[in-house]
């Protein structure tokens, strides 16, 4: 876990790819960011961060079912890769290890 | 309310910059993300922002990826579209023979073309100082043969003193020298007595111009007049291996002298403007110091180097002042004594200058091996309209044969080929086509190179940086011609329907209706060019055995070698007596000058308007040795005195002096103030003494040798049956009569036909072109039957079982291209009709371009479409409908 490295906005991207199992595409985590976190977030950066994970192994991607909404265009369904739940997991260890040294008793009452 | 819909704009922009794979996905996000913001926003906002979510998109990261992955699936395929095309290849060797054929033969013209235009361009480029050189020209008003349309005479020969006036008056020429050439002498060293091209020129030749001089010192040749600078090959001639330099040698060149060898130069290459072989002062030359302050005679080109960095305008001033200083007062007396208006603003006489890289493409002024930039240009088309047929036919036959191709496209398409893999495919194709063809292409220049040469007079030789640059550009020529050959028939290929193809629901016949018109075109381009070769073909013929008015046939023409002087009379009078001896000659005479070899023309004024007419001196056998018919009057008579004051004129001169009895009139043509002038005794039939590029001019004899010359060159007529025999004998009387002179001979036959060179040059080009391009075609059409005859073999196979006859199938097959061909002459023959009559208008008497001529080569055309197509028609004819029809 030495050389890859996560942007912020990536892993809360890959992190929401994890939640929403099979219905994660990009509107999807747009509004789902926007209802968890409280971000507006850009529809384009998403689709761009999704595809950057994807040429890193961390989520791949295929063509969902034709609907009638969307002007009968298909969802790009995004799921998350073993890889990606290591790389998940290895950094909110890493997170929960740094986290730890924080001294966090030391609370003054006024 | 449902059916709002996005920006259509916007939705094309995204199409436009999106990866195909990645576009329904994000268009899909944004319209579900439009709808959604319809109902919260309403239309008009969500519109907006949809634009602006569009836009949002458009980033590097986008537009930019898998860019590369594409290409690493068709390097993938690559070799198996090799292998597919190689295939098919080998499968159809007829059809791909004949695309290789055609295209190699268009590539390896336009290569030639390309050498040629190369050629053209290199001229005198080799100089080191090209850029500073200028030939002086002269530009005066044309008092003479007045054209109100183009005034001006222009001309590289000015006065022979003018050089030293440049070199004394303007700082900024740095040297100059002058340059005559195309002038012959006698050279004599020991017991070798030849004739040679001498050229005079000044000292300062060999410093201004960068032919490497091999022996010799280039700053202080020609200090002394008598030098002379060879050639090595006129060196080896007359010294062998003896060293040249110092060796004392005569020369009759204007007046006989000694010279000595003072340098040995390398001979120019074919690609300069200037030649020599053998160099002398300009000092040297007949009347030199007389005419130094003669400014009256324009007879000598000079060249002048100006210093670095001169201002052309400045120079152009100083010349102006020159002109008004030394021609001045010339300038202003002719333009008083000038029988045509001269328009106050135009200059009497000028001096313009043009730099040493552009004199050999500047035909307006007469010049050594000057060319018309346009032959370049014809030349290209020729080689284009080549290149054209051959890709015609590479397209119409991979359209015809497509049939065959199509169940490999719905394969390939249901295994999951896109569209643009199988035009990357069909492209690929071509290009391998296109790359063989310029292979053999390439062997095919080598070959053809030599015939090329000697059609345009070129010595065009391939090294092998020339060989580096023909590769480049046979390269980008089957570049070219692959990509415009295959893109037509890769997206027509690549059209078809999976599914309706492996179906099987496709009859076998084509229906691929843009064959026609490329037929059509091509057929007219061959067309064109058929109509064309026969019209050059037949005017060629009507020059050449057109009755001239005399007989040129077994005439020698010999220069009497013994210069300007009554020694030249004596040589004729005494090789005559001598000849009346021999049976194998028949008569001999003498002129100033035969035919093509130069004339003398005299101005005059008469009743005070401008005449000119040609002037020939004879003696009385010339009217009979050349079977000049005499109309009025008589021959001249040696036996009275008074005929070397006589005249002897052609029809053309009595109509310009409109006599009504020219037998009663005087022609006064030295405008002598005293006497009538010269008396007319006969009267010729207009006879052709010019090329056939120009009209009957007024013309007269005269036996006067003070006035208008003596007989410098002896005609001899032999007689007809043994032609080597006669030379021979007319050659040893010359030997024991004149031992000291060489014996030099053309015959009058040749001399006239040479008038005709460049003409029957142009003529082979196009009769080579239009060979080559027919047969392109005709392959092309071949081709073309043979897949139609076997696209309707079943049809035959009914018809004949139900009882047609022979002919009648026959003409079935035949008759479409027979409409294709008429229609194509119905377009070539105007267009050619035109082209032709521009170039007929060089000449003063042509052909008439009758209907028949057009008949002709519409029927020599059709025929030769005929049996092309013929031969499958005929076969498929004959087949027995049972061999067709049993596999059904």
């Amino acid at each position: 876990m030495s050389k890859e490295f996560l942007g912020e906005f990536e892993e809360l991207v890959l992190t929401m790819v994890g939640i929403l199992q099979e219905d994660a595409y990009g509107n999807a985590i747009v509004s789902e960011i926007k209802d968890r976190v409280g971000r507006d977030v850009n529809l384009s950066a998403v689709h761009v961060t999704l595809y950057r994970l994807e040429d890193k192994g961390l989520v791949k991607s295929s063509m969902g079912g034709a609907t009638n909404a969307r002007g009968g265009r298909r969802k790009r369904i995004f799921q998350i890769t073993n890889a990606g739940m290591a790389m998940l997991r290895a950094m909110k260890e890493a997170r929960m290890d740094l986290w730890k040294l924080v001294p966090q008793l030391k609370i003054v009452l006024s | 309310m449902k059916e709002q819909n996005p920006p259509l704009v916007a939705l094309r922009f995204l199409a436009w910059f999106c990866p195909p794979e990645l576009h329904e996905g994000i268009e899909g996000d944004l319209m579900e993300r439009f709808e959604r913001d319809i109902e919260i926003h309403g239309i008009k906002k969500a519109k907006r922002k949809f634009v602006w979510n569009v836009l949002n998109f458009f980033r590097l990261d986008i537009i930019l990826r898998n860019r590369i992955s594409i290409q690493l699936i068709s390097t993938i395929m690559v070799g198996n579209y090799w292998k597919v095309a190689a295939r098919n290849m080998a499968k159809r060797k007829f059809y791909s023979f004949i695309n290789a054929f055609g295209l190699s033969i268009g590539i390896s013209f336009c290569v030639l073309i390309y050498l040629f235009i190369v050629d053209e361009g290199s001229f005198d480029q080799f100089h080191t100082n090209k850029q500073n050189i200028y030939r002086i020209e002269e530009k005066s008003f044309d008092i003479w043969q007045h054209d109100s349309d183009n005034p001006y005479r222009k001309s590289a020969w000015i006065q022979v003193g003018f050089r030293q006036a440049l070199l004394d008056e303007l700082p900024e020429v740095v040297r100059a020298t002058r340059y005559n050439s195309g002038g012959t002498g006698i050279f004599r060293y020991d017991d070798k007595v030849f004739t040679e091209n001498i050229t005079f020129v000044d000292g300062d030749f060999f410093a201004m111009f960068s032919f490497q001089l091999l022996k010799g010192n280039r700053d202080k040749l020609f200090k002394n007049k008598q030098e002379i600078v060879l050639t090595p090959a006129i060196a080896e001639k007359y010294f062998g291996t003896e060293d040249p330099i110092g060796k004392i040698v005569k020369i009759d060149a204007e007046g006989e002298k000694d010279y000595i060898v003072a340098g040995i130069i390398e001979p120019a290459p074919a690609n300069s403007s200037l030649s020599y072989s053998i160099l002398i002062p300009q000092e040297n030359r007949w009347n030199y110091e007389r005419n130094m302050s003669q400014w009256g005679n324009f007879n000598t080109p000079t060249f002048a180097q100006l210093a670095p960095g001169t201002d052309l305008t400045t120079f152009k001033a100083n010349l102006d002042k020159l002109t008004e200083k030394y021609v001045g007062d010339r300038l202003k007396k002719w333009r008083e004594e000038s029988m045509v208006p001269i328009p106050a603003d135009a200059k009497m006489l000028e001096y313009e200058f043009t730099q040493l890289p552009d004199w050999h493409l500047k035909n307006e002024i007469s010049w050594d091996k000057v060319s018309d930039p346009q032959y370049s240009l014809i030349l290209g088309g020729i080689a284009v309209l080549i290149l054209l047929i051959a890709c015609i036919n590479y397209i119409s036959l991979s359209l015809t044969t497509s049939a065959s191709r199509r169940t490999e496209v719905g394969i390939r398409k249901v295994v999951g080929a896109q569209r643009n893999q199988l035009i990357y495919q069909f492209g690929f194709e071509s290009l391998m086509l296109a790359f063989l063809s310029m292979f053999i292409g390439l062997g095919l220049v080598a070959l053809f190179l030599p015939a090329f040469n000697e059609f345009t007079n070129k010595s065009i030789q391939l090294t092998w940086s020339g060989m580096l640059q023909v590769a480049g550009v046979s390269f980008v020529l089957a570049l070219i011609v692959g990509l415009l050959a295959g893109s037509y028939p890769s997206l027509f290929l690549s059209h078809f329907k999976p599914a309706l193809v492996l179906k099987g629901r496709f009859t076998s016949k084509l229906q691929a209706g843009f064959t026609k018109p490329l037929v059509v075109l091509q057929f007219a381009l061959s067309a064109f060019l058929i109509v064309s070769s026969i019209i050059m073909f037949r005017q060629m013929q009507y020059v050449t055995t057109k009755d001239l008015g005399f007989n040129k046939d077994q005439v020698l023409v010999i220069p009497t070698q013994t210069g300007w002087n009554e020694e030249a009379n004596k040589t004729v009078q005494r090789f005559r007596e001598r000849a009346q001896q021999e049976s194998l000659i028949v008569s001999v005479t003498g002129t100033s000058s035969s035919f093509n070899q130069g004339y003398s023309r005299y101005g005059y004024k008469i009743k005070e308007e401008q005449k000119s007419a040609y002037v020939y001196a004879a003696d009385p056998f010339y009217i009979p040795t050349l079977g000049i018919e005499l109309l009025q009057g008589r021959n001249f008579d040696a036996s009275m005195p008074a005929d070397s004051n006589a005249v002897i004129v052609n029809e053309a001169l009595v109509r310009d002096m409109k006599w009504t009895d020219p037998l009663n009139e005087c022609l006064n043509w030295r405008e002598d103030s005293v006497g009538l002038g010269d008396k007319v005794i006969g009267v010729v039939k207009d006879y052709h003494f010019l090329s056939l590029e120009q009209g009957f001019e007024p013309m007269f004899l005269s036996m006067d040798k003070q006035h208008v010359g003596y007989l410098t060159t002896m005609l001899v007529k032999i007689s007809s049956p043994d032609l080597n025999a006669g030379l021979e004998k007319v050659k040893s009387i010359w030997k024991e009569l004149n031992p000291n002179l060489p014996f030099d001979y053309t015959f009058m036959d040749e001399d006239v036909a040479k008038q005709y060179d460049s003409y029957k040059r142009w003529m082979s080009i196009m009769g080579l072109a239009t060979g080559f391009a027919v047969m392109i075609s005709c392959l092309g059409l071949f081709g073309l039957a043979g897949i139609n005859t076997i696209n309707r073999t079943k049809e035959i196979g009914i018809r004949k079982v139900m009882g047609a006859e022979l002919q009648t199938i026959f003409m079935l097959l035949n008759k479409q291209y027979l409409w294709l061909s008429l229609v194509a002459y119905v377009i070539a023959i105007p267009f050619s009709w035109y082209v032709m009559n521009k170039w007929l208008a060089d000449f003063k008497f042509k052909i008439t371009m009758g209907w028949e001529l057009f008949v002709v080569a519409v029927v020599v055309g059709l025929l030769v479409a005929l049996v092309t197509v013929s031969y499958h028609a005929i076969k498929a004819a004959l087949v027995n409908p049972a061999e067709t029809l049993k596999y059904e």
